[in-house]
């Protein structure tokens, strides 16, 4: 309340107050004046005198007679309707004026001769003589009781609801605030704020809460802004809503508003929106791990057709190539010693090629995991150090050969002659990634992996990890993402088959294990192959020897089992060459019929795989009821799964591999019999 | 607040007291320059030194001036008359009359604030030392400025606890209204002495002991 006190002077003209006998005459126009100012009583104090004059209005207020008051009552009277709880400090107060001081600007209850309880507002003036003393103290008392209690609704309103109140003229550099305003931002109550005061508490990068530059007349928008209160520095959301109130001077507007605090309203809000949040990122890290899966799932699918279509050509190849290696074999033999050298030459190269197309069609099965593996316990560092010799000469004089064998390597079970041409492959297909300079390294070291990879199907586990890195051209992220497909190569035409890095992957993974490339453009390239560490027995079981093949002559009855013709032909005429009285037969039910009926005893049956009506194994086992302990060997080029369980030739199954040679052919038959 | 509180009875006669202070300042620069002024202080608080800058912080955006005067009797201290900048341009302005060119009123600023100041603290001072009965000496008045907290340092001679007596004042000068702050800071035992006193003016007004 800093209203400013009506000008008594115009009313109260001191010069026919200081007339006591004038009053009288002034008390109409008084009256009128007064009523009209909404006063509710005037009253005049003379000091030297000590007098109180009340004019009627007032006088009935206090319930003394109007004439009494217009002669002059005593001057304590001017506290006898005073509220008792209000006199004290009002008796300071007009002590003050007494003494000289100038302003009296009082609120207080006044208990009226009606016995109502009234608000009043009193504005007084003291008038001074020429020696600046003191002389008389009059005032206006004004009924602000409806005031009182709208302010007090208004004031509770704003306590209770948390609502603060601001007028604001734009453009103005200060704001009218409410206590309730001050409290929210954490400022000391006051009723005008300096706008930068207020604008100071708002956080940076938020819309100050007023704002001077935007349009006056555009009115008040809703906003949400974040705020560090002045006195504890705790940060809250303050919400500030108001409106555009046109009634000031020169058409100008007023924003009237509130603010209040809605911080957990917000904290509520973005908890949701951070659940959301994380749901959609949850969401598309589910979409993009089953994506991954189908792409993994799509790649396998398509090695796995790939490796059906190979399968099924290598198959039927081997039987060819059975057929003409045997056959040069056999005309080799044969040749007179005379014989004119081209045509030995000629032979030699066809076998030659012949053998080529054969490791070829090994390749395509070593992709497509078709090819039976004969795993044994080995000694990796012992066997990259068997191949010191061979990669030497493989990399030429110009790429040096680094060999690093971590000591106490674990013992891996795979099948060492695939392993060796694993490494082969990738020591040659580093070899002319280096274009005939650099240095390659091989390693061998034990690897721990303790968490799954989302990028390969690598099990938690001990693995034995040999890597070959070169420090070649390198391969980019394209060329390695299609490094093991089959068919793909870098090399010129007719350079490489594609087959070399498909064939390791095909191994490995068949051996339960992982190839990983890791290669930079330019700086080289690294291939690992991780296989799993053998867990338990330390009984060295050890190590593949290559078998010699060795010339045999008995006069045993061998059974040949095989639906390809030629391929019959051939290992008849060969077993026959080799002196062994054989029986043919080309189907398994024909083979049946011959060990019932032949009357020979027959101390070996070597049978093809896959044939018509029954496999070769079903031909054992029924042979095996008809004559226990017969010996079986398996001849095949790709067994599918009949003689094979998860990737390895079963126990106790003898295999020759096709296609084979005559010398191939006499050591596995004469091993078999001997055994 | 450091043990010393003033009751709000005590506030409203301190109030008061200076009120009719600053009515004999008002007074006496009317009769310097001749022209309508009106001063009153309608709000007094006891508030710590850290507390009177934050209060001045808050709700003075500008930089302030001050006029500093040091007192000593029976409770002593230091009392500032303190306004925003440009209060105190107007106020110059307001004293010495429109005609001034602003350069000239620059030129006086300091001058015409030191005087102006001097008259409201001395009317303020000499008016409690009066009405409360006590007798108070004063220094010459000095003019500065800066920020809040650099006006409530403390001084280290004094040895004030801490304590200021911050009153609100109103002036209004030809119409022109102004606002201003007056700043008593005062040590512990003038703060209990000043205490006594006005329970002594109470006692007298009031016509019995307040409680």
């Amino acid at each position: 309340m800093t209203e400013t006190p009506p000008d008594l002077t115009g009313l109260f003209g001191t010069t026919a107050l200081r007339e006591p006998g004038t009053l009288a005459d002034l008390g109409e126009r008084l009256n009128v004046s007064l009523a009209a100012a909404g006063a509710a009583g005037a009253w005049d104090w003379d000091i030297e005198a000590a007098r109180l004059y009340f004019d009627p209005r007032l006088a009935a207020l206090y319930g003394i007679d109007a004439e009494k008051a217009a002669q002059g009552l005593p001057t304590d009277t001017f506290f006898a309707a005073i509220d008792p709880s209000d006199a004290p400090r009002i008796r300071i107060a007009v002590a003050g004026m007494l003494h000289g001081a100038e302003v009296f600007l009082k609120s207080y209850r006044l208990r009226a001769a009606d016995r109502s309880v009234r608000w009043v507002e009193a504005h007084g003036r003291c008038h001074y003589d020429l020696n600046e003393r003191p002389v008389r103290f009059s005032g206006i008392l004004i009924d602000v009781t409806a005031r009182q209690r709208i302010e007090e609704r208004l004031r509770i309103a704003q306590s209770a609801g948390g609502v603060g109140t601001f007028e604001h003229v734009p453009g103005f550099g200060t704001v009218a605030v409410s206590e309730q305003f001050c409290r929210l931002l954490g400022l000391h109550p006051a009723g005008v704020l300096p706008v930068a005061t207020v604008n100071r508490t708002v956080n940076e990068g938020q819309p100050p809460l007023f704002d001077g530059v935007t349009n006056p007349e555009h009115g008040v928008d809703y906003a949400e802004i974040c705020i560090r209160r002045a006195d504890d520095g705790v940060q809250r959301w303050i919400a500030l809503r108001g409106e555009a109130v046109r009634d000031i001077e020169g058409g100008g507007v007023r924003h009237v508003g509130v603010i209040y605090d809605i911080t957990e309203s917000r904290h509520t809000q973005e908890q949701l929106r951070e659940l959301n949040e994380t749901l959609e990122a949850r969401v598309e890290e589910e979409i993009a791990s089953r994506k991954e899966a189908e792409d993994a799932l799509r790649q396998a699918q398509k090695m796995e057709a790939v490796g059906q279509l190979t399968g099924g050509i290598a198959h039927d190849f081997n039987n060819l190539l059975t057929v003409i290696i045997g056959n040069i074999d056999m005309a080799t033999r044969r040749l007179a010693e005379d014989a004119d050298a081209r045509v030995g030459r000629a032979l030699g190269n066809a076998l030659k090629s012949s053998e080529r197309a054969a490791s070829l069609t090994q390749r395509l099965l070593a992709f497509s995991r078709r090819q039976p593996l004969d795993p044994k316990k080995v000694n990796l560092g012992r066997l990259v150090d068997g191949m010191n010799d061979l990669l030497t000469r493989t990399l030429g004089e110009r790429i040096s050969l680094r060999t690093r064998i971590a000591p106490d390597l674990w013992r891996v079970e795979v099948d060492a002659n695939q392993l060796e041409n694993a490494i082969l492959n990738l020591v040659v297909n580093a070899r002319d990634a280096m274009d005939g300079t650099g240095s390659l390294t091989v390693a061998a070291t034990n690897e721990r992996v303790t968490a799954p990879s989302a990028h390969s199907s690598m099990q938690i586990g001990d693995y034995v990890a040999i890597s070959i890195s070169d420090t070649g051209g390198g391969m980019d992220e394209a060329t390695i993402a299609r490094a093991f497909d089959p068919f793909f190569t870098t090399k010129e035409v007719g350079k490489g088959t594609g087959l070399g890095l498909s064939m390791v992957y095909g191994f490995v993974h068949q051996s339960g294990g992982e190839v990983e490339i890791r290669s930079t453009v330019g700086e080289g390239t690294t291939i690992r192959i991780l296989l799993p560490r053998l867990h338990g027995s330390h009984v060295e079981g050890e190590d593949q020897v290559a078998q010699e093949a060795k010339q045999g002559r008995l006069s045993e009855t061998i059974l040949v089992v095989e639906d390809d013709e030629d391929v019959r032909n051939y290992a008849v005429e060969g077993l026959r060459e080799l002196g062994y009285a054989v029986l043919e037969a080309r189907d398994p039910a024909h083979a049946m019929d011959v060990l019932r009926h032949s009357g020979k005893a027959i101390a070996l049956v070597l049978t093809d795989v896959i044939m018509p009506g029954m496999t070769g194994r079903e031909l054992a086992e029924t042979a095996r009821v008809f004559s226990p302990g017969l010996r079986i060997l398996y001849m095949s080029g790709y067994p599918r799964d009949v003689i094979v369980r998860d990737g390895r030739l079963e126990p106790g199954v003898d295999l020759l591999p096709k296609p084979f040679t005559y010398q191939a052919l006499a050591a596995k038959v004469r091993e078999m019999l001997d055994d | 607040m450091g043990g010393i509180e003033l009751t709000e009875l005590e506030q409203d006669a301190l109030t008061e007291v200076v009120n009719i202070g600053v009515s004999r300042a008002a007074a006496a620069l009317r009769k310097m320059v001749g022209k309508q002024v009106l001063l009153s202080v309608p709000a007094v608080e006891i508030v710590t030194r850290e507390r009177a800058a934050t209060l001045l912080g808050e709700r003075e955006s500008d930089e302030l001036v001050a006029v500093r005067q040091s007192f000593a009797g029976a409770f002593s201290g230091r009392a500032m008359l303190i306004f925003p900048e440009d209060n105190s341009l107007d106020l110059v302005r307001a004293v010495t009359g429109d005609e001034l060119s602003p350069e000239e009123v620059v030129e006086m600023e300091e001058e015409a604030l030191s005087e102006t100041g001097n008259v409201i603290l001395n009317g303020c001072l000499a008016t409690m030392a009066n009405m409360l009965k006590r007798p108070l000496t004063m220094s010459i008045p000095v003019v500065f400025r800066g920020g809040g907290s650099d006006l409530f340092n403390p001084d280290p001679e004094a040895g004030e606890d801490g304590l200021v007596l911050f009153l609100y004042i109103n002036f209004t000068v030809l119409e022109r209204n102004l606002r201003g702050y007056i700043a008593m800071m005062m040590d512990m035992p003038s703060l209990a002495t000043l205490k006594d006193l006005l329970g002594q003016f109470i006692a007298e007004v009031v016509g019995e002991a307040p409680q």
